[in-house]
């Protein structure tokens, strides 16, 4: 960001435009002098991340060492939904924005997407190709291969689940011994049923959103085809779609993620499995601190699969760009990203934090001492690379899906839910 | 009518105010709680004795005292200049000929039928292009002047100065600015506490417009750093023990307010009443 | 105008004490005998130009919050603009209006909207007056009652949803375990149509009535005291007199009340989002809470042409304000005279 007195000036302009009520849009438009001022050792770098990255000890690290050339300013913002309000009104206007922003996971597309990735610097750097897990790294490219963001944490997933209460069900509790429940989503649901049989009082997953959440991640072209054509009539969706809804009254809490109702069914004995890539450990954590009896099985149904992680991304606005790339580069490093994953357990799409983790990493107590950063590792590995293809509305259609979901939760039929959905993709076109 | 009323009439007061304040106590019930004890069924009934742990939580999560200080800098000013200039407006109206001050007025009022979303979006870019976003000044400038302000500070006006005062004091060479400040002034006090007031309540609890303008920046009111409380990893977070205990002490300042001035506003509202 | 839209317990606004352009009246005496005329003169146009002056503030910020983003947002709704463009594409005629109209979701949203708006305005209106009727008693601890109606008022909106998001909750919720324990099933705050604009409404009635009632009470302030002797000495009843005298004596202050929540119920928004708990702020999965104000909002943040979509659906939306205001004003103006018939 520009330095203090250079701000001050161009807010007494602004003030100045403002209250001859006229300027508006055709005085403005940033001054594009691009990376050429340079920062000294008292200025700051900025950075704008959402949610929890977990770089406040990394970054006070780095601010604390008086080698630094510069100093690093992280500004958190609560949800990345309001935050892209903000994120697109600023790319446009051509100012305003910090230098380097966090992009999340399912909307890369959007600003990989003609006009909007050129608005962002090409980070591209070959000495890093082997530094992300592959289908991480990809996902942060355009179609002609510009490196438009930086991969910071990965969501491979496991399942965790409530061994008291499979003990109770009559179901295997045991880490080694429940994987096979978990081999398959057939084998999953089989076991689902036996389990709300012996306990009906308790669902067997915490929502039906995240259920088709995770069996959508291993759809190969949920919404669109290769070439970005809308496509929702495919049997890999409509599979997804009957399952989830077919299962909702029975086995699921109906609850909505993040609602209330579905925070408060972790410690009332809601449910008893929850899909859950490694940042919903410290959900869990949080969440039910005083519950026993959750453990993590290194399997999932299907194979595996990647839910969530986010970018870095320099915008073109940024007045230092070099030193913008040095430290989104510096923040997906190794180190920093093992830090990430300490302080909130992001997972880092490093691949040599990711070694470094399984070897040093601590069993969880909480989790009955299951060996967390192993179990990603293994995860991690068996996520099929490119699945799914995300086009440039991935998660617009992703929302509509889940909200049809939630409709049937709340007591709509499947069928008439599923028009009101195909009809809201086609308005998207 | 000087008779006083039967207990059937409190009794009905009484149960209006419980309703009013019981949200406000579930509130404080919530955030005196454990997160635990908070998301259990059955529902707690009497305050636990977690508020101040939850309290401490909020202060280390977010910057709670800056975040007073902005709201408490950006509601005051947005109070005096609502205040200010709605005074001058409505007194225009009021008492002043001018052309075309029928139309002004009419054309006052519908400019309240706007709704906000329709400035929000060019308004956020625009302030965007003015690199306003993430100042005070950004949250402020909507609050500047009202149009509600300027019709209540008419409204009330019109009746409360004697034609005869302004009359007066120009036949004394005052100048109309002088006039105003000597006479306007002086007679709109009370409206000009309600309409501060007010206008401070509403700015204080505003919280789109700031959310939308600050995003990204150190500067943030209450209700935007309130927001960050539901910041985790991965998605959001619902502590409700710990948002309603930031609800809590967000309202408190307020409340304060309301209750130390809280007699002289409604006794200002029925001021103007008993004369009228 | 005047007539209508007179604040609590003032009279009807006669207005202007300075002629237009009229002679200054008994210029003060004069002093040397240049001086006057350029005294004059400066006091002349003092006169003229101050009242411009004075409400110069407004009609300036309005261009700058209202007036300019508003014809822009009109201007707008005329053209593409893709997802993250720099700039606007070409005009596209009304198609983007089209597109809003035809959409069945705005007009989801526009019975939501309606709904919403009756269930709290309508209760609100009725208690308030009613509150206000025995706040305007001759009560113990007058100040102390009047102030504590207004207690909510504090509360911010998104501090209200927040609460009441936790007590309407569907399974966890305080309401649903009160019904609960009177032997009665669970309301579906979120998934039923009805039961979301009733907890919704709640939320701005709770935050409004005794704003309303206090403004209301002032104007019943206003009536003189005199009226309800005369009514009492006709051998009127209490409530008799309420009818007959308090009620017609404050219709203007009634027709504000009416029109601004009229205003601000039409606009709602931040209640029924953060009262959401469909993760798209879609009003609920099947949009059964979704508002005109929320629709604009969500519009400017979809995949095709966000800003020029939005920009329509918010002229919709004020021309709809517009509308029920004017009719708001069509119908008390015909009760008003059907009253003095």
């Amino acid at each position: 960001m520009q330095n203090n007195s250079t701000r001050r000036w161009r807010r007494t302009l602004a003030l100045g435009a403002a209250a001859t009520l006229v300027g508006g849009l055709a005085s403005a438009c940033g001054s594009d002098d691009g990376s050429s001022s340079s920062l000294g050792k008292n200025d700051t770098l900025t950075i704008t991340t959402f949610g929890d990255f977990g770089y406040a000890d990394v970054i006070k690290k780095w601010n604390d060492d008086p080698d630094r050339p510069f100093k690093i300013k992280e500004t958190r913002v609560a949800e990345w939904d309001t935050w892209k309000q903000t994120l697109t009104s600023d790319l446009q206007a051509g100012h305003g924005l910090t230098d380097v922003v966090a992009i999340e996971g399912d909307a890369m597309p959007q600003f990989l997407s003609e006009g909007a990735s050129d608005q962002f610097v090409d980070l591209t750097d070959s000495s890093l190709d082997k530094r992300w897990v592959e289908y991480k790294y990809k996902a942060g490219q355009t179609a002609d291969g510009k490196q438009i963001g930086y991969p910071t944490d990965a969501g491979p997933e496991a399942f965790c689940y409530r061994a008291d209460l499979f003990k109770k069900a009559g179901l295997p509790s045991d880490r080694d011994d429940v994987a096979k429940i978990f081999a398959t989503w057939d084998s999953y649901f089989a076991a689902g049923r036996d389990f709300v049989k012996a306990m009906p009082k308790t669902a067997w997953y915490d929502a039906s959103g995240s259920i088709a959440q995770a069996m959508l991640n291993q759809v190969e072209f949920p919404f669109q085809t290769a070439d970005n054509k809308i496509d929702v009539e495919n049997d890999g969706l409509k599979n997804v779609y009957k399952t989830v809804t077919d299962n909702a009254k029975t086995l699921s809490t109906r609850a909505v993620q993040w609602s209330d109702d579905w925070t408060a069914n972790f410690t009332n004995d809601g449910f008893a499995t929850l899909p859950c890539p490694g940042w919903m450990f410290a959900n869990v954590k949080s969440s039910a601190p005083k519950v026993k009896g959750w453990d993590i099985v290194d399997a999932f149904p299907g194979g595996g699969g990647n839910w969530g992680g986010s970018f870095l991304a320099v915008p073109k606005t940024s007045k230092h760009q070099k030193e913008a790339k040095q430290v989104a580069s510096w923040l997906t490093d190794t180190e920093q990203q093992i830090g990430a994953f300490e302080k909130a357990g992001a997972y880092p799409a490093n691949l040599a934090a990711e070694e470094q983790l399984t070897t040093t990493g601590k069993p969880d107590p909480y989790f009955n001492d299951a060996p967390t950063a192993q179990i990603l590792a293994n995860r991690a590995k068996a996520v099929p690379p490119g699945v799914p293809y995300k086009g440039d509305k991935y998660s617009d259609i992703l929302g509509l899906l889940q909200t049809a979901i939630q409709r049937v939760d709340e007591g709509k039929s499947a069928d008439s839910s599923w028009k009101t959905f195909t009809q809201a993709v086609a308005r998207l076109s | 009518m000087t008779r006083r009323p039967r207990p059937l009439v409190y009794a009905l007061l009484a149960a209006f105010v419980l309703g009013s304040a019981f949200p406000l106590y579930w509130s404080f019930i919530i955030g005196s709680v454990t997160r635990q004890r908070a998301s259990q069924n059955p529902p707690p009934l009497l305050p636990g004795g977690h508020f101040l742990d939850n309290a401490s939580q909020v202060f280390d999560r977010i910057d709670f005292w800056s975040a007073l200080l902005n709201s408490i800098l950006i509601s005051g000013f947005s109070a005096l200049s609502v205040v200010l200039f709605s005074t001058l407006a409505g007194y225009s109206f009021a008492k002043l000929r001018f052309r075309g001050s029928n139309a002004a007025m009419v054309f006052v009022v519908m400019t309240m039928a706007i709704p906000p979303q329709l400035a929000l979006i060019p308004l956020l870019k625009e302030f965007s292009n003015l690199g306003l976003t993430g100042t005070h000044f950004a949250v402020a400038l909507p609050w500047l002047v009202t149009a509600f302000g300027v019709f209540f500070m008419r409204q009330y006006l019109v009746d409360a100065i004697p034609d005869e005062l302004i009359d007066a004091a120009r036949v004394d060479g005052c100048s109309m600015i002088r006039t105003f400040w000597t006479v306007a002034v002086p007679a709109a006090r009370p409206a000009m506490a309600i309409l501060g007031l007010f206008t401070f309540m509403q700015v204080w609890t505003d919280f789109m417009w700031p959310l939308l303008v600050l995003q990204g920046s150190d500067v943030q009111t209450l209700q935007t750093a309130l927001d960050q409380l539901k910041i985790a990893p991965g998605q959001t977070l619902t502590d409700m023990a710990l948002l309603q205990a930031g609800t809590i002490l967000a309202t408190v300042p307020l409340l304060l307010l309301f209750i130390a001035t809280g007699r002289h506003l409604v006794t200002g509202i029925m001021q103007g009443a008993v004369k009228g | 105008m005047t007539d209508h839209h007179d604040l609590p317990g003032r009279g009807h606004g006669g207005s202007a004490v300075l002629d237009r352009g009229g002679p200054p009246r008994r210029p003060r005496d004069p002093g040397p005998a240049s001086t006057p005329s350029w005294r004059h003169r400066l006091s002349r146009w003092d006169l003229k130009v101050s009242p411009y002056l004075y409400v110069l503030p407004f009609f300036g910020v309005f261009a700058v919050i209202g007036l300019y983003p508003m014809l822009y947002t009109g201007y707008l709704s005329f053209f593409s603009w893709p997802r993250f463009g720099t700039a606007h594409g070409d005009a596209v005629g009304w198609a983007n209006y089209a597109h809003v109209l035809q959409d069945p979701v705005f007009r989801k949203a526009l019975v939501n909207t309606i709904g919403i708006f009756l269930l709290s305005s309508v209760p609100q209106i009725i208690v308030a007056t009613l509150v206000a009727a025995l706040l305007d008693m001759n009560l113990r601890g007058r100040s102390w009652w009047r102030m504590s109606v207004l207690l909510p008022f504090v509360v911010a909106p998104a501090a209200t949803a927040l609460i009441f998001g936790s007590l309407f909750a569907d399974k966890s919720g305080l309401v649903n375990d009160v019904l609960g324990g009177l032997g009665l099933s669970p309301v579906h705050w979120h998934g039923d149509r009805f039961a979301s604009w009733t907890a919704i409404a709640t939320m701005v009635n709770w935050r409004w009535t005794g704003y309303n009632a206090l403004i209301l009470l002032a104007a019943m302030q206003a009536v003189p005291r005199d009226l309800y002797e005369a009514a009492a000495m006709d051998g009127a009843s209490r409530v008799r007199q309420f009818v007959s005298v308090t009620l017609p004596s404050i219709r203007t202050t009634m027709m504000f009340v009416i029109i601004t929540s009229t205003i601000g119920g039409l606009q709602i928004f931040t209640e029924p989002r953060l009262f959401d708990t469909n993760l798209q702020h879609q009003g609920g999965a099947d949009y059964q809470y979704q508002t005109l104000a929320m629709y604009v909002f969500n519009t400017a943040n979809s995949a095709v042409d966000p800003y020029p979509r939005a920009a329509a659906a918010a002229w919709l939306l004020f021309l709809l304000i517009i509308g029920f205001a004017l009719l708001n004003f069509v119908l008390t103006r015909a009760l008003q005279r059907r009253s003095l018939a």
